[in-house]
């Protein structure tokens, strides 16, 4: 039992965080409705202006960033998320030879962040030709997404039952028949929760779009907001209105599925 | 239908050797119950008949048929598992049809078949249900369901009624029993519990570490067990044992020296003439369930068990006197345990 002056405390420490958390975005938002020839600070408020995003949407070229960003976005997780849940399904179901060396493999990928391979990588990908495409920003990803992918995917199929898998195997089901039609239905919430942490890490990689492209019709939108903010350093709130317009997709993202996600993150903390 | 053989079947997990040269022969139509103590080997006996576990050495036959290699689905056996195992996202209806389904059975067909077995286990209404909607006792019916509209040539229950609480289960236990002969199809019946043993077999095989301690009808393993363990395992409350150094502390004639008596509670009685005895003891329990009474005595270091028609009123550290019924001691060898006569 907590007493009432635990939970007084306790939501007293919420609320402060919560608080810290949110003025940035609820400040940010506000900027970016506020009057742009007026004396802008960050935060304040004098009226509402919906006419900022149209000027930055148009300004900045964010038609073409967030084109990029979906195609990119899109083609990895999709690609990253069917690997994953094979990956998953085979580490976390099949006993072969070699799963434990090869599972700390997947792992490594974890722990090396971008910056530790983006030089070799543009090098390799220059002399491929890979450098200024789609290509050259999707496939490093879906590497870094796997590796993740695996490790979440693994954890939910280790958390199955096993007797419903040799159940199915019983019953005459394949591999491939039991992991989409018996498994799968039952790994949504992990498998939602998954897609929107790719989603989000992939829509919000700068550093390999930075390294990566130069073509002004490849930038990806926190690329392209960063060249704006370059362009546009007095001007707070057209800056402001840009960076609602490039976190949209992923908070929208994250408004449908959040059910599913918070379910999943908890299966993930029981089970994995 | 089939018959099932184990050949000198064994199985080793690392350095571990969970089954040790099992040979059993099981029957056309017989139901086998597998039992023992948890880690006896009886689980993997079973998971290895159905294609669970590799054999590491010996054969396992359905029918004619050496099964060693041969994969789960394609040896036409049905298993029941504890927790069930039912597909939680299919309905009632999916779930008895699944096996089918993956074996292109036609769909007047499965239809039929699954109709039939959910009519046999009062299913109708619960067709539409998900698993998740049902009670324990539902569950396992359907569970059993999944095994019969297969039609298999053998049925494998892995401990499907402990989940069940005590009065289900005995309801469940008369049920299968029922469900078996009826549809005379070969089961394998793994539990740990004695009672679903003795009330369910045909012929039951007692499992230990490893081994297979003894096979036989349930009358055969009470009356004639092969050895200590068997004697101790069937029977409840268990056989007690006098180990020879007892039964020459207790100065009585009609006893051998040298071999371990056991005696079951209902050979052990409140001392008359006629009995073997009188044997004298403090009671150290009683277990009163009213048309009957198991009263524990200690007599030296030996602890017996004796069984008194109706209410007994004893308190325990009463003292207490008793014979034993000489024609239903059972006699082990000191070492080993193995069975011996007089």
């Amino acid at each position: 039992m907590t007493s009432r002056a635990e939970q007084t405390l306790g939501y007293t420490i919420l609320g402060l965080f919560s608080i810290i958390a949110l003025f940035p975005i609820v400040g940010i938002v506000l900027t970016s409705l506020q009057d742009p020839d007026g004396l802008a600070a960050f935060g304040t408020f004098d009226g509402l202006h919906f006419s900022n995003f149209a000027d930055a949407w148009s300004e900045a070229n964010f038609g073409t960033y967030l084109r990029s960003s979906v195609i990119v976005t899109t083609v990895v997780v999709v690609i990253a998320g069917v690997l994953s849940i094979l990956a998953g399904y085979a580490f976390g179901q099949m006993r072969f030879r070699g799963a434990t060396v090869l599972f700390y493999v997947f792992l490594l990928g974890l722990m090396v962040p971008m910056e530790a391979i983006i030089v070799p990588l543009y090098y390799d990908f220059r002399e491929w030709g890979l450098t200024n495409t789609y290509w050259g920003l999707i496939l490093p990803q879906i590497g870094t997404s796997v590796a993740f992918g695996t490790f979440w995917m693994r954890a939910f199929f280790r958390g199955v039952p096993r007797s419903l898998v040799e159940a199915a195997r019983i019953d005459g089901a394949s591999s491939w028949f039991t992991l989409w039609r018996v498994l799968l239905p039952l790994a949504r919430p992990a498998v939602l929760t998954m897609t929107v942490l790719l989603f989000m890490w992939t829509w919000n990689e700068f550093l390999l779009a930075l390294v990566m492209v130069s073509d002004e019709g490849l930038r990806t939108a926190p690329l392209g907001l960063s060249f704006f903010q370059g362009r546009n350093t007095s001007d707070l709130t057209l800056m402001a209105a840009g960076s609602v317009i490039v976190a949209l997709p992923v908070v929208l993202l994250y408004v449908f599925l959040q059910r599913h996600f918070i379910r999943g993150m908890l299966a993930g903390a029981v089970k994995g | 239908m089939a018959s099932v053989r184990f050949e000198d079947v064994w199985k080793r997990f690392g350095g571990v050797e969970a089954v040790r040269s099992l040979s059993l022969e099981i029957a056309d139509g017989e139901f086998m119950v597998l039992v023992g103590p948890s880690g006896s080997g009886k689980t993997t006996a079973l998971r290895m008949l159905a294609g669970l576990e590799s054999v590491s050495d010996g054969s396992i036959y359905i029918g004619d048929r050496l099964v060693n290699k041969v994969a789960p689905r394609e040896r036409d056996i049905a298993m029941v598992f504890q927790d069930y195992a039912l597909y939680p996202q299919m309905t009632v209806f999916d779930n008895l049809a699944f096996g089918l389904r993956r074996r292109k059975v036609e769909r007047a067909e499965i239809s039929r078949r699954v109709r039939e077995a959910a009519a046999m286990l009062g299913l109708e209404p619960f067709l539409e249900r998900k698993p998740g909607q049902l009670s324990g006792g539902q569950a396992q019916r359907v569970a059993l369901g999944r095994a019969l509209v297969r039609d298999p040539q053998v049925f494998l229950m892995d401990e499907p009624l402990s989940n069940l609480d005590a009065k289900l289960r005995t309801q469940t236990r008369g049920e299968i029993r029922r469900l078996a002969q009826e549809v005379r199809t070969t089961t394998v019946y793994v539990t740990h519990d004695q009672v679903e043993a003795m009330t369910m077999g045909d012929r039951i095989a007692v499992m230990n570490d490893g081994v297979l301690e003894q096979v036989g009808t349930p009358e055969e393993l009470y009356e004639r067990p092969a050895n200590r363990f068997v004697a101790g395992f069937i029977g409840s409350p268990a056989m007690s044992f006098l180990e020879p150094a007892d039964v020459a502390g207790l100065g009585v004639d009609g006893l051998p020296g040298d071999l371990v008596v056991g005696v079951r509670p209902e050979h052990a009685r409140v001392w008359r003439e006629g009995l073997i005895g009188p044997l004298r003891g403090v009671v150290a329990y009683v277990e009163s369930l009213g048309r009957e009474t198991f009263v524990g005595v200690d007599v030296g270091d030996a602890r017996l068990v004796v069984f008194e028609e109706g209410r007994a009123m004893y308190d325990v550290g009463d003292p207490i006197e008793f014979g034993l019924v000489g024609s239903g001691l059972r006699y082990f060898a000191p070492d080993g345990g193995a069975a011996k006569t007089l």
